[in-house]
């Protein structure tokens, strides 16, 4: 890789000093997402700051019946967590599921969600359980926050603290899985909290994104049939070498169907 | 870019170093320190053959800068067994015949270890498998490694009694 | 008795405690690095190279093109294993280039190559240099170079076809079509795979202006070959100037078998600059410049009569060898496929036709199974969907066309005879093993509750130990097949054996140990095994092909019996009897009927001090043997799979649920490295079948550069596995042993592909395109309207 600088900031103060003072600087949260890139020399920071001994920004903890869960949490901590498998089974699925154990021994929450990569995991959560994205400087909205193919609403130096959701009535989370990658070629996050069902779908287009379609069909009937009746155009979708977008347009509704099979079942989801 | 002043421990040896903040981990512990035992399989941070401990975690050290080990306390393959005494699980391997190049078996070894740490010593084969998912080996068809790893858990544990 | 123990492994040791040697752990003093520039063009002219940018670049020696090796009057890549036309026309031959001329051919290809004190430095000075392309038109998939506007990979040819085998007889088989009650046909791909060995390849050359001595660490399957051909062919330096060492390899599977472009390049630059220089490669460069293999497209027709026996088969295959010739690629597609392509089964008539292509791709060569994936692929495909259609269960359908043992050897309508086998009993132990008809009961049950259940078999034939250097040189291979064994007796009586042989992870260590012991009667802890140093061991051809066992070892074998033939000699002569009083046992010679022995660590004492030998003519103080076993025939291990898959119709995700395999591989000599053999080689079949697949788009871009795109099998994705074996004794080699490492990626596409058609035929699917991905499965069940 390029040279660069290294900083471990010991506070969240330290770290956005660093960001905004050093030009051309980036965080370092797990190094998942970000290792590769340099090491493939696609990207050229002239420094990392390394967030990976602030304490204050992991862990999992509970407030107003939300769970907030700290950006530096790893994947392994959320899927062990208590409060999360009892409040929210799914996302401890979905943690439990990301990359393998040397991933989830590394790879955190707020570094999933600020690279936003178009097959993540994360970020379907977020939008089926509408999460907010707590920065240090404001709170976001999970709708508000994912933009565009690895772009988010973050402003440049602007940093994940922490992410809260509000916990569901019932949800599942199906990864079909690239046996490759060990991303998803499609992942379904359902939630359902009042009767009013979100989708979110990840792996399937430009970046994550909110099926109405589902969504509306599912908040009438929350059946397997009724997602399976419901037909997803092709247009837009990813097609590439694991999968064409008719392909994709087919999986959408027929992982669906397979989560509100699990959110009956009381069971949170599964790797398929 | 300049260097910085690392300290940290490597199999129980307390040092200093200075590193240049891109170097992986793993060039630190093979090319500056010699210990060649941890291997590079892939450029992808997929293969697991990097595999070391670093406060007693696993995680793939081509992914982690050595700058990032500073204060850390970092075991390697080579820091496994004490002496000529193999391991209980790497003798597990070598009774199972789970290694054939050797290539992997490092990164291997290291996160069968790991998965005891995080699930215990009585692991079904389904828990082994799925936990080997960061680790390719392209010699044995895992399956002498998935007995191998019940049966060094279990032995693990028969030495902790002991 | 040491063969046939399940012996445990002495290099195990250094593995396990991270203390192997291999290429990448090697950093001499004073070592400089090399970085190799590569082309982002499928296919383009090479207008202008502008090193001088980065020869400034900080720390940069020396950077090199074509020109410069050209220049410097240096050699080629030789194709070491050519296939001409049938008809005697030769191939239409372009090499593999050590540094790219004119034009770049593939994505990967080699423009040039930096060498700097640091690697950090080697791969910032590659940025730097200037590389001016013309793009041209380039052709990837296989199934379109022969098309009529197909762009042209060498313009000279004005066509892409290399060279066309034609085996059979055409005639006979088109008469055999006509009197058929049944025909299938289909159109059959093989998926390109990239072998990748877990460690990447490496090289360290070191040269010594002081000794005008050159010593090249590789990872390498064929050290004295590489050692030939490099001096030979490329650089073209005297054999005695260049150590090759191959110390520890990380598998190989093929991929480590050829004098690839880098390998020169190293050796060169470290004569250039009397300094050492290293290369390793990173997984990208490996997906882009590694051999790769398989990459088939094939039209076949299998004839039945009305009780499916075969009547005859017609075969014409595209396939695809790359960019470039690499060193046995011809050979793959041309000799291997074509040898195996009836398989087990009475075929009375075949017509066949290979064409081998250039495609804007990497150029292919040998990996694990070589050209009898493909065969069976086809074979076993064609078999069972005849069965399926005709109305007749898939293993009665192999019970009625199957050779049986009393017909072996064998000689196939392709000219190949097959030496020994029992087939029938393959299948009963295989349907026993599975419990056939327990599996076709649960399919029923499942099956009325809406489960896809599939079961699939592949019966097949491997081609093992090459094999007799005469009949490899009249096929015009520059390379012989026989294997070295040098037993060294110690004056203590313990043995060194050194082996021409290779291992790459294959143990043959304990296994060429045990043959020895078994042979010469002693502990099989007092023998140790040096293989992969061109400066000790005799020339070996090296180890690929299934070859170890049988050609290695049995040149072992041949060597302990010379070795004893000796020591009894020389016993009779220190205990003043005749050799035929002379009984040995348990490691102490005695004479028959009198109270009088003598150990052999005294025989070897005695052989060393040289005091007391015979007056023999020719006999000599010493106890050593030198052979090279050129083995009289190849061998044919054969084998039968099972795959029981599920098929989920939603998402066309198949599980491979149980997997059964039955192997006949002769003797064997340590079960518990053979069974580790097949189970190895079952990860890269399944991989195959389930996963792995090289897929360039239409303009010649890679589009699976790394393992990200690239699948490879995780322990997760392994099927629940049952083995057994048989034994019919190889009749060509002193051990009986048959080749037993590559069976394993032989079966599965078939198998498991036969499978998933017994799951969706009644849903109107006949065709499953590899590899079985979950779009795969979908693609077939859409096409089949279900």
């Amino acid at each position: 890789m390029y040279a660069f600088d290294y900083k471990r900031a010991a506070t969240l103060e330290e770290a956005r000093k660093a960001l905004e003072g050093i030009a051309e600087s980036k965080l370092l949260a797990g190094g998942m997402s970000i290792v590769p890139v340099l090491r493939y020399r696609l990207a050229q920071p002239s420094a990392l700051i390394d967030l990976g001994k602030i304490e204050a920004l992991k862990g999992v903890s509970e407030a107003d019946n939300t769970i907030r869960i700290g950006a530096m949490t790893t994947h392994y901590a959320v899927s062990r967590s208590e409060l999360v498998h009892n409040k929210i089974p799914a996302l401890a699925q979905l943690a439990g599921g990301i990359g393998d154990p040397l991933v989830r021994n590394r790879g955190t929450i707020g570094g999933s969600l600020a690279h936003n990569d178009p097959a993540a995991c994360y970020p379907s959560s977020i939008l089926a359980l509408g999460a907010t994205i707590h920065t240090d400087r404001r709170d976001i909205e999970a709708d508000n926050f994912i933009v565009g193919t690895f772009t988010t609403a973050l402003k440049p130096s602007e940093i994940i603290v922490a992410i809260s959701f509000p916990p569901p009535d019932c949800a599942a989370y199906i990864k079909f899985i690239n046996a490759a990658s060990r991303f998803s070629i499609v992942g379904v996050f359902v939630a359902r909290r009042r009767g009013a069902v979100r989708v979110g779908i990840t792996g399937a287009g430009d970046y994550a994104f909110r099926c109405g379609p589902l969504e509306q069909a599912l908040s009438a009937k929350f059946t397997p049939e009724a997602a399976r009746a419901v037909r997803i155009p092709a247009d837009g979708l990813n097609d590439d070498i694991h999968g064409s977008a008719e392909y994709r347009a087919h999986l959408i509704p027929e992982l669906t169907a397979r989560a509100v099979e699990h959110c009956l079942a009381g069971t949170p989801g599964a790797i398929i | 870019m300049t260097r910085v002043t690392i300290n940290l421990t490597v199999n129980g040896k307390v040092l200093t170093a200075e590193v240049e903040p891109r170097w992986p981990l793993v060039e630190f512990l093979r090319d500056h320190l010699r210990l060649t035992g941890t291997h590079v399989g892939c450029d992808s941070s997929q293969c697991g053959a990097c595999t070391v401990h670093v406060d007693g975690i696993a995680m793939r050290s081509c992914t982690l800068f050595a700058v990032q080990a500073d204060g850390c306390d970092v075991k390697t393959i080579e820091g496994v067994s004490s002496g000529n005494a193999l391991h209980p699980m790497q003798k597990a391997f070598h009774e199972n015949h789970a290694l054939q190049c050797g290539f992997c078996t490092p990164g291997m070894i290291m996160s069968a270890l790991d998965l005891v740490r995080r699930e215990g010593y009585e692991l079904s084969e389904e828990t082994i498998r799925h936990n080997l998912e960061g680790n390719i080996c392209r010699c044995t068809g895992y399956y002498n490694i998935v007995k191998a790893v019940a049966a060094g858990a279990r032995a693990m544990r028969a030495d902790v009694a002991t | 008795m040491y063969v046939g123990q399940p012996l445990p492994r002495p290099e195990d040791f250094r593995f396990l405690t991270g203390r192997g040697n291999f290429v990448d752990d090697i950093k001499p003093q004073n070592c400089v690095y090399l970085a190799f520039l590569r082309s982002p063009h499928a296919h383009a002219k090479i207008v202008r190279i502008d090193a001088k940018p980065a020869l400034a670049c900080s720390g940069v020696l020396r950077i090199v093109t074509a020109e410069d090796w050209a220049k410097a009057g240096l050699g080629k890549l030789v194709c070491v294993h050519p296939m001409p036309f049938t008809d005697g026309r030769p191939m239409r031959e372009v090499l593999r280039p050590v540094l790219a001329s004119g034009e770049v051919h593939h994505v990967g290809d080699v423009v040039a190559a930096v060498v700097a004190e640091t690697r950090y430095q080697a791969l910032d000075a590659l940025e730097a240099v200037e590389v001016e392309y013309e793009p041209l038109p380039a052709v990837a998939k296989t199934g379109s170079a022969l098309d009529n506007k197909a762009p042209i990979v060498h313009e000279q040819f004005g066509t892409n076809q290399i060279n066309e085998i034609i085996r059979g007889d055409k005639s006979a088989t088109a008469a055999a079509f006509a009197k058929a009650t049944h025909t299938v046909a289909m159109t059959l791909t093989s998926n390109r795979v990239a072998g990748s060995p877990l460690e990447p390849r490496s090289y360290v050359a070191d040269y010594s202006p002081q000794t005008d001595q050159c010593t090249l660490w590789a990872t390498t399957q064929v050290p004295h070959m590489l050692r030939r051909w490099i001096c030979k062919y490329a650089l073209f330096i005297p054999e005695h100037k260049l150590r090759v060492i191959s110390p520890d390899v990380g598998g190989g599977f093929g991929q480590k078998v050829n004098f690839c472009v880098e390998i020169s390049t190293v050796v060169w630059m470290a004569r250039e600059l009397k300094r050492p220089v290293k290369w390793t490669s990173t997984r990208m460069d490996a997906l882009l410049s590694d051999t790769q293999a398989r990459d088939h497209v094939t039209q076949a027709e299998m004839a039945f009569d009305k009780d499916g026996k075969i009547l005859g088969l017609k075969v014409d295959t595209i396939a695809a060898l790359g960019a470039y010739l690499s060193n046995f690629a011809p050979s793959i597609p041309g000799n291997s496929y074509p040898q195996t392509i009836t398989g087990l089964y009475q075929t009375p008539a075949l017509d066949m036709r290979v064409r081998g292509v250039y495609t804007n791709t990497v150029p292919i060569d040998a990996y694990r199974g070589s050209g009898r994936p493909e065969a069976t692929w086809v074979n076993e495909r064609l078999l069972e969907n005849g069965a399926r259609d005709i109305g007749i269960d898939v293993v009665e359908m192999r019970k009625r066309n199957l050779l049986q043992p009393s017909q072996f050897p064998y000689k196939t309508p392709v000219g190949r005879t097959y030496d020994s086998g029992n087939p029938p009993l393959l299948l009963e132990k295989l349907v026993a093993l599975a419990k056939y008809q327990e599996l076709r009961a649960e399919q029923k049950r499942l099956r009325e509750k809406g489960v896809l259940m599939g079961i699939g078999i592949a019966a097949f034939l491997d081609k093992s130990g090459t094999g007799p250097s005469r009949q490899l040189s009249t096929r015009g291979g520059l390379h012989g097949g026989f294997e070295s064994a040098t037993v060294r007796v110690h004056s203590d009586g313990k043995v060194t054996l050194y082996s021409g042989s290779h291992s790459h992870g294959q143990g043959h260590s304990i296994t060429f140990a045990a043959i020895a012991a078994d042979r010469l009667g002693l502990p099989v802890e007092d023998i140790t095994v040096i293989q992969g140093d061109t400066d000790t061991v005799p020339y070996g051809n090296g180890t690929w092909g299934s070859r170890s066992a049988s050609v290695g070892g049995s040149a072992i074998y041949r060597a302990s019996e010379k070795i004893m033939v000796k020591a009894t000699r020389l016993a009779a002569h220190l205990l003043e009897g005749d050799v035929g009083e002379i009984v040995y046992e348990n490691g102490l010679f005695s004479v028959k009927g009198k109270n009088l022995s003598i150990s052999f660590a005294e025989v070897a004492d005695a052989a060393y001090h040289g005091a007391h030998y015979p007056d023999d003519p020719g006999f000599e103080p010493g106890l050593e043997v030198t052979i090279f076993y050129d083995p009289p025939d190849l061998n044919d291990p054969e084998a039968m799979h099972l795959a029981v898959v599920e098929v989920d119709r939603g998402t066309g995700r198949v599980k491979v649920k149980q997997y059964f395999t039955v192997d006949d591989m002769g003797t064997i000599i340590n079960p518990m490295i053979v069974e580790g053999q097949v189970q190895g080689g079952l990860a890269q079949g399944i991989g195959q079948a389930m996963m792995e697949h090289v897929i360039y788009d239409d303009e010649g871009q890679l589009l699976s550069a790394t393992f990200m795109d690239y699948a490879i099998p995780r322990a997760s994705d392994m099927p629940a596995l049952t083995s057994d074996y048989i034994c019919t004794p190889a009749p060509s080699n002193p051990l009986g042993v048959k080749g037993g490492s590559e069976t394993g990626t032989i079966g599965p596409p078939a198998a498991i592909g036969n499978a998933i058609v017994d799951a969706l035929w009644h849903l109107g699917v006949r065709r499953i395109e590899l590899p079985f991905t979950p779009h795969s499965v979908w693609q077939a069940l859409r096409a089949a309207g279900a």
